[in-house]
């Protein structure tokens, strides 16, 4: 039963993907002017100047003197039977080797961040929720607000600056410079975790703050249900009966997260990545679509609509799981 | 001993260096520190077989330095690759002078020209070595003209540098440290053209490593390219590993020999790169007056920020040494200023090259007929220039560094032209309205605003580019309101920059603000002077397409334009820089006789920030893309002071 649901919902994504490669690239392209153009403009920045021979001789490498259904085709055939992806006008490398290299760090930032958001949002909204109207209920709530109100990249600008200024630390990144391009050994992984810690926070606190009110809400809607009443006065212990039922039922919207987690991996805190310097993926994306590096922007849309599916399948079956009253029809 | 150092003017022979540099021939080299180990290992030849026979001798700017350390400095995002040449240096054939006046030999030992200047004979280093070790000789020289710039997969239109009249250079080898290269008509600036940042092609690519990914010297080379993702011919190939002159595949593999006095690591310059080392070169071929080989600093290290701000929080914390790019905006100072002390750095100054830094430039080929008519108009555009209070401008966004200024070469520059840098900089809004009455604008709408001849308001919807040069935004409100006094309308907005390109390329509109170069450089950036850059001679685009495409497209230039780049091509093909001089100033007097656009204020030095520990660093260094500061001051004599 599960397995026909995952094979059909796998099968639909083949006719999604086509359409969202097509739209990809006529959006890419869509912009006045061509890579060319933002090159010669980015070179301009610093009154840097190309001779029209080399101009029209990069045209002709990119292929961009020919038509945009050539250019698609082009691309999209070497996609599906070489599994080329291209190559990057802007870096000049292949395209593959440039989504790789930043995949492997970006994921372990989202799931760090994940275990942080989950790790102080679920007991804090269940403790809210429990002690409605508290002290700490309103302590809560009001540093939740306040989270969710301040944009992500001011907090990463607001904290690097303190660093800066009155710390002399390093400035935004994810290693110490000995350890940047260096092969990983252990000291590098604790050199990691004295960086990860900053852009885990930053990240962190939006999500955090709302996932604390829904927890909250939901599970108000659940403790004054009778089953809990009906526990209660059986005589379960508070502790087991709070975890066992309502925060059960409660845990939904919870679950639901991962399903934007893995789009989240690529186009992810842009601007929070590149305020702090982060070697992640959103940056090197929103790069590519500015200057209209289309093999490289068009292999991030691709990857995201992919992960964006099969992060719903995820967070479906795991819905299913979780919660019998959730089915495939 | 018979050193000869030929100059390309007057065919003398330099004594003066040739007894500077005779003696160290017979001297043991000294060499940094850091290699001792490698040397005494046997894994690297003593330091007097590394050099060639004539090393470079350089007379450092303050002192014989000392070795080791790093020199940090930031890279932006992407497409920052520029900034990694203007520290290593483009090691060419030829290089600037630090003072920007005149070339001397650089890769090349010496070098003739014959009298038409179609034939440069290139002396270079006997016994020079490529970073890996491996010489270094005419055949990389040959290698590049006769297999890749005369091979049209590999061009299939070559750089201008190397073509003239449509013919791309061809050379010949004498012997192993003689080539002649021949152009099919006189080259009159080749030798300084070399010393520019992107032409080192004929000394860029070691024969030996890259003859790998050419199918003339490797049958297998298709395994190589399907093994390779994202190539599917041999140029692509070879760009990805040996580079090319104007690409961060330059900087991203640690494998490819270079001539650099540092080289890549595996810290390159590839995507996803949060930092770019470089190491030194143990095969660098310079030395200084005391014998020791160079560079002084052992690690070049490069840190990449995507945004600006950051790279101007690590300035300010003082982890960069020697930069001004990305941090010198005039906003940033005071940040900077404010941390100096703390951040143990000082500023040093930008002779800027640019001349002015904001010029109006009028659209002499605007799509509108009306508008196109007014634009000529020579009246027109004194009136409008009349019309301008540039102190006020000056004081109020420029903070008062700078004076009225129209366009043309520096006070300091030998082509200097008083009435083409000052005519027409006087404020007077009544003499700007008599003279548009007299030009036919003498109608005005209920509002003031003057009519042109089809009854329209006379009206200027301009761009400008906001985001990086919010200055201009600041100048054309104050504008707006002094061309008001005039019934002139102004309307501008601020667009992102590659619009404002594409709007130059599609000729779609009335006026164009840039700053104008040409202040120190007037020789390698004329596109102010005559229309010669296909996007940047704002004037007239399709003129300057005209005369790139030898009449095939764009539009044919008025007269005097036509005048102008006729003595271009003279000029270009005259070889005695007093004739070049003269030539040029001609077509300046021309272009000042014309008054085709119109500027605001001089362009003011730029900063940078430099450690104060830091020597060998000039206090002034001029700044210009054709001189990539600070490289031609030789970043390899900078050295740590005690």
């Amino acid at each position: 039963m599960i397995w026909r649901f995952i094979i059909k919902r796998i099968l639909w994504m083949v006719p999604f993907l086509i359409a969202v490669s097509m739209v990809s690239f006529l959006l890419i392209q869509a912009p006045p002017g061509d890579y060319l153009t933002t090159y010669i403009a980015k070179l301009a920045e610093s009154n840097e100047v190309m001779d029209q021979a080399s101009i029209n001789d990069l045209r002709q490498r990119f292929g961009l003197d020919q038509s945009i259904f050539v250019q698609y085709w082009k691309w999209i055939s070497n996609i599906v039977l070489h599994g080329d992806f291209g190559m990057s006008f802007e870096w000049r490398q292949p395209v593959s080797q440039l989504i790789w290299e930043r995949m492997a760090l970006t994921l372990l930032l989202s799931m760090a961040t994940l275990i942080f958001t989950w790790a102080v949002a679920f007991p804090i909204g269940v403790y809210s929720a429990v002690r409605k109207y508290s002290v700490g209920d309103y302590i809560a709530t009001t540093l939740g607000f306040l989270g969710l109100a301040t944009p992500n990249f001011l907090l990463a600008l607001i904290l690097m600056y303190i660093g800066v200024v009155y710390f002399g630390s390093d400035v935004g990144g994810l290693f110490s410079d000995p350890f940047k391009n260096a092969p990983w050994s252990w000291d590098k992984v604790v050199d990691l975790s004295r960086h990860l810690w900053l852009p885990v926070v930053v990240l962190g606190t939006g999500s955090t703050a709302s996932l604390i009110r829904i927890m909250r809400a939901n599970l108000l809607d659940e403790l004054n249900k009778p089953y809990v009443d009906t526990a209660r006065a059986k005589g379960l212990s508070e502790f087991r009966l709070i975890m066992k039922y309502p925060v059960r039922v409660a845990l939904n919207p919870f679950v639901s997260t991962i399903g934007w987690v893995l789009p989240q991996l690529v186009s992810g805190a842009v601007v929070t990545a590149i305020v702090l310097s982060l070697p992640l993926s959103g940056p090197l994306m929103l790069q590519a679509l500015m200057s209209q590096d289309m093999y490289l922007a068009g292999a991030f849309v691709l990857m995201l609509s992919s992960l964006t599916v099969i992060g719903m399948l995820i967070s479906d079956i795991l819905l299913v799981l979780l919660d019998p009253r959730v089915r495939y029809e | 001993m018979a050193l000869v150092w030929r100059a390309r003017r007057a065919k003398i022979l330099s004594l003066a260096a040739a007894a500077a540099l005779a003696p160290l021939a017979a001297w043991a080299y000294q060499e940094a520190p850091a290699l001792d180990a490698a040397v005494k290992a046997g894994s690297l030849p003593a330091v007097d077989q590394r050099l060639p026979e004539h090393p470079d001798v350089i007379t450092p700017h303050q002192a014989v330095g000392t070795y080791g350390g790093t020199l940090r400095r930031m890279l932006g995002g992407s497409n920052d690759h520029n900034s990694i040449l203007r520290i290593i240096g483009p090691q060419g054939l030829t290089r600037w002078t630090p003072d920007f006046s005149d070339v001397v030999p650089n890769v090349a030992e010496s070098w003739e020209v014959n009298a038409d200047a179609t034939e440069f004979t290139f002396h270079l280093r006997k016994g020079m070595k490529w970073s890996d070790g491996q010489p270094f000789n005419a055949d990389d020289v040959m290698f590049f003209v006769d297999d890749l710039l005369n091979d049209k997969d590999f061009y299939p239109s070559a750089p201008g540098n190397y073509v003239v009249n449509g013919q791309r250079m061809t050379a010949e080898k004498i012997d192993d440290e003689t080539v002649k290269f021949k152009f099919a008509a006189p080259y009159g600036l080749f030798v300084q053209m070399l010393a520019t940042p992107l032409a080192q092609e004929p000394v860029l690519w070691a024969k030996h490593y890259c003859k790998q990914f050419l199918p003339k010297y490797n049958p297998d080379v298709q395994k190589l390219i399907a093994a390779t993702p994202g190539v599917q011919d041999w140029p692509s190939l070879f760009r990805l590993k040996c580079g090319e002159v104007e690409s961060p595949t330059r900087w991203g593999n640690p494998d490819r020999p270079v001539l650099d006095p540092w080289v890549t690591t595996k810290e390159a310059y590839t995507a996803g790169a949060t930092r770019v080392v470089m190491d030194r070169n143990p095969y660098f071929w310079q030395v200084d007056t005391a014998g020791n080989q160079l560079p002084y600093i052992d690690h070049v290290a490069m840190g990449v920020a995507g945004d600006n701000q950051t790279v101007v929080l690590e300035a300010a914390a003082g982890h960069v040494d020697m930069q001004r790019r990305k941090l010198d905006a005039l906003a940033n100072k005071p940040v900077l200023a404010e941390s100096a002390d703390k951040g143990g750095y000082k500023f040093y100054t930008l002779d800027n090259a640019a001349s002015d830094t904001m010029a109006i430039h009028f659209n002499l080929t605007d799509k509108d007929p009306v508008m196109r008519k007014a634009l000529n108009d020579k009246n027109v555009r004194i009136a409008l220039s009349l019309g301008i209070d540039r102190a006020e401008i000056i004081d109020i966004v420029y903070q008062g560094t700078g004076e009225p200024w129209q366009i043309g070469p520096k006070k300091s520059s030998p082509l200097y032209n008083d009435q083409l840098a000052h005519q027409f900089t006087q404020y007077d809004p009544d003499k700007a309205n008599q003279m548009l009455d007299a030009e036919g604008f003498d109608k005005k709408d209920a509002d003031g605003y003057r009519l042109m001849s089809d009854g329209r308001r006379f009206t200027f919807n301009v761009n400008y580019t906001g985001i990086e040069q919010p200055d201009w935004g600041d100048a054309l409100e104050i504008i707006k309101e002094q061309w008001k006094k005039i019934g002139i309308e102004l309307n501008a907005t601020s667009v992102e920059r590659s619009i404002y390109y594409s709007r130059g390329e599609a000729n779609d509109y009335d006026f164009m603000v840039w700053n104008s170069p040409g202040g120190l450089d007037a020789y390698f950036d004329p596109r102010d002077f005559f229309p010669i850059h296909p996007q940047g001679s704002w004037q007239a685009i399709p003129w300057a397409k005209w005369y790139l495409s030898g009449g095939k497209d764009g539009e044919e230039p008025d007269a005097s334009n036509k005048e102008r780049l006729a003595l271009y091509d003279q000029f270009k093909q005259t070889s005695d820089p007093a004739k070049q001089k003269e030539i040029f100033g001609k077509i300046l007097q021309i272009a000042a006789d014309q008054f085709e656009m119109i500027g605001i204020s001089s362009a003011p030095p730029l900063y940078g920030v430099v450690n104060k520990k830091l020597g060998n660093v000039p206090d002034v260094i001029p700044a210009s893309w054709m001189y990539p500061d600070p490289a031609p001051t030789l970043p390899q004599t900078y050295y740590w002071m005690k």
